[in-house]
């Protein structure tokens, strides 16, 4: 199909894979990614469930204003767009 | 243009609203104003602690009679009554803890004095560098962001009329009734009562009545939403901290540290100079508050005057004028206080004694 | 630690940083503090750490070179830093920050707010579900990491940064489910007399668009999405045509979505102008309130300043000249011989404006779209709060929006009323039959972000800390 757009795809190359734990699970994540684009990248946007209703949340403004995106590291709420994930970093969801 | 009130009440907070309330009863045509919205002021901005551990001793009768008005006011307001700690660090403040405790519970407040075992098991999260604690059993708070919401009801339930956003910019006397220019135009009103907190001062001042009404500009914090951390409310012995953990599990941090403005000025500012040290205190007292993310800070203006107790009973030299304010402790005193001054405007013997505006203030 | 500076200014993007080169280029010590962890704003938003190397894109050229004329300049430029309080002091700012988790003080003769905009998303059935993200969003993902949010993306919002977004996704790998917007062509057209003044974005507009029609990608012209469906992650949109005011009609159509890029125009950031104590005013065709400020950035309060997007969305060209342009006023507080021509900067902002304006009118919401809350759609995202629960507060007499605030928790959460307190407002003006200009938005509170205690504190000594003497027995 022609496409005015061309696909870049290929030709973005990545710092090297590092891993971390997210609620038990091993998520590889490249080097200097925010803990929320490792998740994305693995298919996870369910990162926490909301006061109240309990209803399943996730990223929403991805900058750092909305506080949708929180997870827990080292026992402190962070905003998982903006925390940068490092190799073997412990991270829970505040699903229940 | 409706025909005069019996009464025109200037300042909407609990004060005011509560004194309404009162001569509701007794069907006198009464208007409440407010500058802002109805409960707005100290009245909706203070942490909302209910504490006798932090009342002065010669208040203590109208907050024990202001604890029963808040336990009926019930879930409409948020109560709960969950006990409270007032912890001692060190010598000095275990002395302090000592000597005021002891005084309040002279004065009826149920005071007792715990071990830190017993401190440790009923609160585990707490320091463990505490050297003294207090507990009182009728310690609890309420909700002050509800106060307005509460009283819109309860005046309109009781069809007393109230005007919010409505601004007095001027008071005149003609033919024994009060002239009031507002924002939202002028009333007529047999009676005046100003209960209008910090703002006090310049409203009385439309009467050439110098009140000497000055304004703490109280600092409360809040946390997010934390695991649970604390069942009772907790104090310091100095006074200078409160902190309670709601239901919702957000954390409300007070204490009465300082922030900058005026009310001439229209709001108050947090100041980091002395909200650092707050929560600093707050933390040294529950170490977990450490993990807590702070999300609003903000002040409020408490009236007082000199010697810090309430302005409550006839404006001096104007007649058919009253005022209440000032009420050290006047969230807890606030709905109790009203209700006397209500009594009060209607001729009858309030209960408890009132607290003369017309008296020599001495500076504690 | 403390910093002192003459020049203070929170926000490196296009507006801050270059109000940031110009004072300093005037002999100004100036001082830029950022939240992200490289200048550009999120407009020019830089690729993070994990992006060995990629194509470049008009954004990242333009950041670039952003980014090269700070390094180039006496600027200092404070990273990854958050400002959670700014106090006036002995005729000075103090701003309050968080750097690596520690509390810092910046001392500053004038202080120049440049922090930019935050987007509009009305509040729509499933806008909460995971998967939904705001437009503005998606361009920080794409921008600094590019990543797209999912599979199948719904693409959908006013004027043109859905089709940047659409263009966007396509260019990472993406597929654009469809594109959904209640503007018309017939609505562009208007614009595009405005536009001539940008040639090649009108340029790059047209590429976009014929792109995704010769992918066949649908574009659903004057059409909003009125669901988003899913339980626990999005699964499709409703989408459905709208009326001239944007009010959704009934015929509808289901769109299969993994993902759903969402946004109704940007506003102003106001948060820093109202902590500082600047007045706000209405300005619909710059996207809502906007603090009192003249041209040159002046503000009725001394020493202080406000550039860029935080004035009114005029967009990132208008912000460029208008950083400069403040900046140059800033230095004449702290320099007598500012010597620099500023008439011809003045021609091209107002140039520059009239382009961003259009755009701004574009995105504006109409007055329909309130429709799509419905009475159960969430409003306060950080409390849960429904359309109902805040009407039941208006039933109950709260009539402004610090009283439903206190009422019900809407905008107490940790957001602190970003993502509510527009909407809340246009539901209040709806009521009380009352314009939005008379619906004051609520009173700021620090922190301007959420802060771990302990980052504030710090380490401390229990017999160092100033307990006032106790209060009269």
């Amino acid at each position: 199909m022609m496409r005015l757009i061309p696909n870049h795809t290929s030709q973005i190359k990545r710092a090297k894979e590092i891993s971390f734990r997210f609620d038990g699970q091993t998520i590889k994540a490249h080097q200097g990614e925010t803990i929320l684009v490792a998740l994305m990248g693995n298919g996870i946007k369910h990162l926490r469930d909301a006061p109240v209703d309990v209803k399943p949340r996730g990223a929403f403004c991805c900058i750092g204003l909305c506080q949708e995106c929180v997870v827990k590291v080292d026992g402190q709420l962070v905003e998982s767009c903006r925390k940068i994930a490092t190799d073997g970093l412990v991270v829970q969801s505040l699903r229940q | 243009m409706t025909s005069a009130y019996d009464l025109a009440i200037v300042g909407g907070g609990i004060m005011g609203c509560s004194t309404a309330l009162r001569l509701a009863e007794n069907n006198m045509k009464t208007i409440v104003l407010d500058q802002g919205d109805l409960g707005q002021g100290a009245s909706g901005v203070n942490a909302g602690t209910l504490s006798l551990q932090i009342k002065r001793v010669k208040l203590m009768p109208y907050a024990l009679k202001g604890h029963r008005e808040w336990e009926a006011m019930g879930e409409a307001v948020g109560f709960k009554k969950t006990g409270g700690y007032t912890l001692a660090f060190t010598e000095h403040e275990a002395e302090l803890l000592h000597e005021r405790q002891a005084l309040k519970a002279n004065a009826g407040a149920p005071i007792k004095f715990v071990s830190n075992n017993a401190l440790r098991a009923a609160e585990q999260n707490l320091s463990h560098k505490i050297l003294a604690a207090s507990y009182c059993s009728e310690d609890g708070y309420a909700n002050s962001s509800l106060t307005g919401q509460y009283y819109r009801v309860r005046l309109k339930q009781n069809e007393v009329e109230y005007r919010e956003q409505c601004c007095v910019t001027l008071i005149t006397r003609n033919n024994s009734c009060f002239e009031l220019i507002t924002t939202l135009g002028n009333i007529q009103a047999k009676r005046l009562l100003l209960s209008a907190g910090a703002w006090l001062k310049p409203i009385a001042a439309y009467l050439g009545v110098d009140l000497p009404v000055r304004a703490r500009i109280n600092t409360v914090s809040v946390t997010e939403r934390m695991p649970h951390l604390l069942s009772s409310i907790v104090g310091h012995a100095t006074g200078l901290l409160t902190i309670k953990q709601k239901t919702n599990g957000t954390i409300l941090i007070g204490g009465g540290w300082q922030g900058r403005g005026t009310p001439e000025e229209g709001r108050g500012n947090v100041s980091a100079n002395t909200l650092l040290p707050n929560l600093s205190l707050a933390q040294h007292v529950l170490p977990e508050l450490a993990n807590a993310r702070v999300t609003r800070s903000w002040v409020g203006f408490e009236a007082n005057v000199p010697d810090f107790y309430p302005l409550a009973g006839a404006l001096p030299g104007i007649d058919n004028a009253f005022v209440l304010g000032c009420v050290r402790g006047g969230y807890t005193i606030g709905p109790y206080i009203g209700r006397l001054m209500g009594d009060f405007i209607l001729g009858q013997e309030p209960e408890l004694p009132l607290f003369d505006p017309g008296r020599e203030f001495n500076e504690v | 630690m403390i910093k002192t500076c003459d020049v203070a200014i929170i926000g490196a993007g296009p507006a801050g940083a270059n109000a940031g080169i110009m004072a300093a280029s005037q002999g100004c010590r100036t001082i830029i503090i950022d939240e992200q962890a490289k200048a550009g704003g999120q407009i020019w938003r830089a690729k993070s750490a994990a992006i060995k190397s990629a194509p470049n894109t008009p954004e990242t050229i333009d950041g670039d070179r952003l980014r090269a004329s700070i390094d180039a300049s006496n600027v200092t430029h404070i990273a990854n830093a958050r400002v959670w309080q700014i106090e006036r002091e002995l005729e000075k700012w103090v701003l309050r920050l968080i750097i690596n988790g520690r509390s810092e003080k910046i001392v500053s003769k004038v202080l120049i707010l440049a922090t930019g905009a935050r987007e509009y998303v009305q509040p729509t059935p499933g806008w909460t579900l995971p998967g939904v993200i705001g437009l503005a969003g998606a361009t920080a993902l794409i921008k600094q990491d590019l990543v797209i949010p999912g599979k199948k993306i719904v693409v959908s919002g006013t004027g043109p940064l859905i089709f940047y977004v659409a263009s966007e996704i396509r260019r990472l790998g993406g597929e654009v489910s469809a594109i959904v917007t209640p503007n018309s062509p017939v609505d562009w057209m208007y614009a595009i007399p405005s536009m001539f003044s940008r040639p090649e974005l009108l340029w790059r507009g047209f590429v976009w668009v014929a792109d995704l029609l010769l992918s066949g990608t649908p574009i659903f012209w004057r059409n909003v999405i009125k669901q988003i469906d899913g339980e626990t992650k999005v699964q499709s949109v409703t989408v459905s045509k709208v009326n001239n005011d944007w009010s959704p009609l009934d015929q509808k159509r289901l769109i299969e979505a993994d993902s759903v890029c969402i946004g109704y125009g940007l506003q102003a950031a106001t948060e820093t102008s109202q902590l500082s104590g600047i007045d706000l005013k209405h300005q619909p065709e710059l996207g809502g309130w906007v603090p009192e400020v003249w041209e040159n950035g002046e503000t009725a309060i001394d020493g202080l300043f406000v550039c860029g997007d935080g004035t009114g969305i005029r967009g990132a060209a208008a912000a460029e000249i208008h950083g400069k342009l403040v900046g140059l006023s800033a230095a004449e507080i702290i320099t007598s011989n500012v010597n620099f021509p500023r008439s011809a900067l003045l021609t091209s902002f107002r140039r520059a404006s009239r382009f961003g304006m259009a755009m701004t009118a574009l995105s504006i919401p109409r007055k329909g779209l309130q429709k799509l809350t419905t009475d159960k759609t969430i409003m306060c995202r950080c409390e849960s709060l429904r359309r109902c629960d805040i009407e039941h507060q208006m039933e109950a007499g709260a009539a402004t929006i610090n009283a439903i605030k206190s009422g019900s928790r809407a905008g107490m959460g940790p957001c602190g009323g970003k993502y509510c307190q527009t909407a809340i407002a246009k539901l209040i003006a709806e009521k009380e039959h009352r314009t939005e200009a008379e619906i004051i938005p609520p009173t700021p509170r620090p922190p301007l972000r959420p802060v771990p205690a302990s980052e504030l504190s710090g380490e401390f000594e229990y017999t160092d800390l100033p307990i006032p003497k106790p209060a009269p027995l």
